[in-house]
């Protein structure tokens, strides 16, 4: 019964690696940059929700709602403040940019709102759920976790392949150039992105904080950087891709912190993630196009 | 008059690409930019499309400035562009390519994905294939149709022949003449200048960003300049 425990845990801390690689994906599918404030709109999300809950008493789903508008706006006022002048600047540019704004968003929460940790309050109450006769026992919070990533991919991955918009969205992903021929703006489609990245970061960021309840304004750097790895893991620009790479990657760091050691667990991680790259260098679902010539 | 282009001048950075060019097409012709590699032929058609800019002069479409119209909103004024290379979404199907170039509208019409496979047979069996599995000739017929899903009024295409065999190619140059008679104005830059004059009502020769030489199709496929220098002979 441990190890269904461990891996129901792993795929559910899985599933929050899993739903902030999809804004590291989708951003750098369409944008081809490494949006790496990333992690902190997580944290941005998580304060807000942290106040709409906890000082002002608001329902959990409010709050959440709240946390997902301000990202969503957070998000679409970053790219068009900082990353968009740099559209044709070198990459290297964007990636220092994008270093500076994570910088700035949590110097930022440092100075809104202290460095003092805060408690975060659970947005799905303490309640667990007993299987198997009480040998096993998963929390609410864990079954919310992975109900909403699924849901997340589904609506996702109808998105992209069913609407005018989505379809708008991979066709700028492949080609920029051919996509403004067909008449589609370009730029208001990266910002969709953006907004769309930075909602799903807000959920991220109130799951997380649920799970794990210690806020403070450096919370979303770590996982970031980990969902960013899972997003490499699974084929940076795949949405399938940051699904499947998130999840391994939340089950193999429980795995190794239950069965090998808490402290290496990180290491493990990374070191199953160059081991892959080395083998499949696109990541597991990771685009070999061939074009053609 | 449908589209005029008046001295325009494009530049690369420093690269003064397009020393000011000047043509026009009227409404129902098939004009044709010839010359050689690097002579500003796609870059006149990048300008006119809103890909890049000019640093001076005007360009006109069905009377209205668009000289520094976003591109973007070009193909809903009836204007599109097969680019050079082609440049279809590679991992989407051949439908939803299609579909793509009918984004301007808000719903696309069965009757357009069937206007473009009468024209491209070949198409609506692919239909729905990844658009990166079709052979170099398929790929040229999808960029093609993909064009016409915007009810173009003028039709630009970049190099259609471009890496393609020579039955190919004629079979290409049989439909624009198709999109041709069906009443669409087409703008055609070519490197294959005997194809080119063969089709084209008049022409204009590039040469190093400017504009060497002009005049019906007939009148330059017979000229000893051209004979000589594009023609082979």
């Amino acid at each position: 019964m441990a190890f269904l425990n461990f891996l129901i845990s792993g795929i559910s801390l899985g599933s929050i690696y899993a739903i902030i690689a999809l804004g590291y994906t989708m951003v750098y599918g369409i944008a081809k940059m490494l949006n790496f404030a990333h992690g902190d709109v997580i944290m941005v999300g998580a304060y807000i929700c942290f106040y709409a809950v906890a000082r002002y008493k608001l329902p959990p789903l409010v709050g959440i709602l709240a946390a997902m508008a301000v990202c969503t706006v957070l998000g679409i006022v970053v790219e068009r403040l900082a990353y968009k002048p740099l559209r044709a600047a070198p990459s290297l540019a964007v990636l220092i940019t994008a270093i500076g704004v994570s910088y700035f968003l949590q110097n930022g929460a440092l100075l809104l709102w202290s460095s003092n940790p805060k408690v975060f309050p659970s947005v799905t109450g303490m309640g667990k759920i007993s299987l198997f006769g009480g040998q096993l026992t998963v929390s609410l919070v864990t079954v919310v976790t992975i109900i909403t990533c699924i849901v997340i991919m589904l609506v996702l991955t109808w998105f992209t392949g069913n609407t005018k918009m989505g379809k708008a969205m991979r066709a700028c992903s492949e080609d920029k150039g051919a996509a403004q021929l067909m008449g589609i703006n370009v730029n208001s489609t990266i910002s969709m992105t953006f907004a769309i990245g930075s909602g799903l970061a807000a959920i991220a960021g109130v799951l997380l904080c649920s799970a794990y309840p210690t806020l403070v304004p450096t919370t979303g750097s770590m996982p970031g950087i980990k969902a960013f790895t899972a997003a490499v893991f699974g084929g940076i620009g795949s949405i399938p891709g940051a699904m499947l790479g998130g999840i391994l990657l939340g089950v193999i760091e429980i795995f190794a912190k239950a069965y090998i050691s808490t402290q290496v667990s990180d290491a493990i991680v990374f070191a199953v993630l160059i081991v892959v790259l080395l083998v499949k260098p696109a990541g597991l679902l990771g685009k070999q196009v061939n074009e053609k010539v | 008059m449908m589209l005029t282009v008046e001295n325009i001048d494009v530049f690369y950075g420093a690269i003064h690409a397009i020393k000011g060019i000047s043509f026009d097409v009227n409404e129902g012709e098939v004009v044709a930019l010839i010359g050689a590699n690097g002579a500003g032929k796609s870059t006149t058609l990048k300008t006119i499309s809103g890909i890049m800019h000019p640093r001076n002069g005007k360009i006109t479409f069905l009377g209205e400035d668009i000289t520094h119209t976003d591109g973007y909103k070009l193909p809903a004024k009836g204007l599109a562009q097969v680019p050079e290379g082609r440049r279809i979404f590679l991992q989407m199907t051949v439908m939803e390519n299609l579909e793509m170039g009918g984004y301007i509208q808000k719903k696309v019409p069965d009757e357009d994905f069937e206007r473009v496979f009468a024209h491209f047979p070949r198409l609506k069996e692919r239909r729905s294939q990844i658009a990166g599995t079709l052979s170099g000739g398929e790929q040229q017929m999808l960029a093609m149709g993909r064009a016409l899903m915007s009810h173009p009024k003028l039709l630009m295409l970049d190099e259609p022949s471009m890496g393609l065999a020579p039955i190919l190619v004629e079979e290409i140059f049989n439909i624009i003449r198709e999109f041709h008679a069906s009443g669409t104005t087409i703008l055609l830059v070519e490197q294959n200048a005997e194809m080119a004059l063969q089709i084209a009502d008049r022409a204009y020769v590039l040469e190093s960003g400017a504009i060497a030489l002009s005049g019906t199709g007939k009148e330059l496929a017979e000229s000893d300049a051209i004979k000589k220098a594009y023609l082979g002979g």
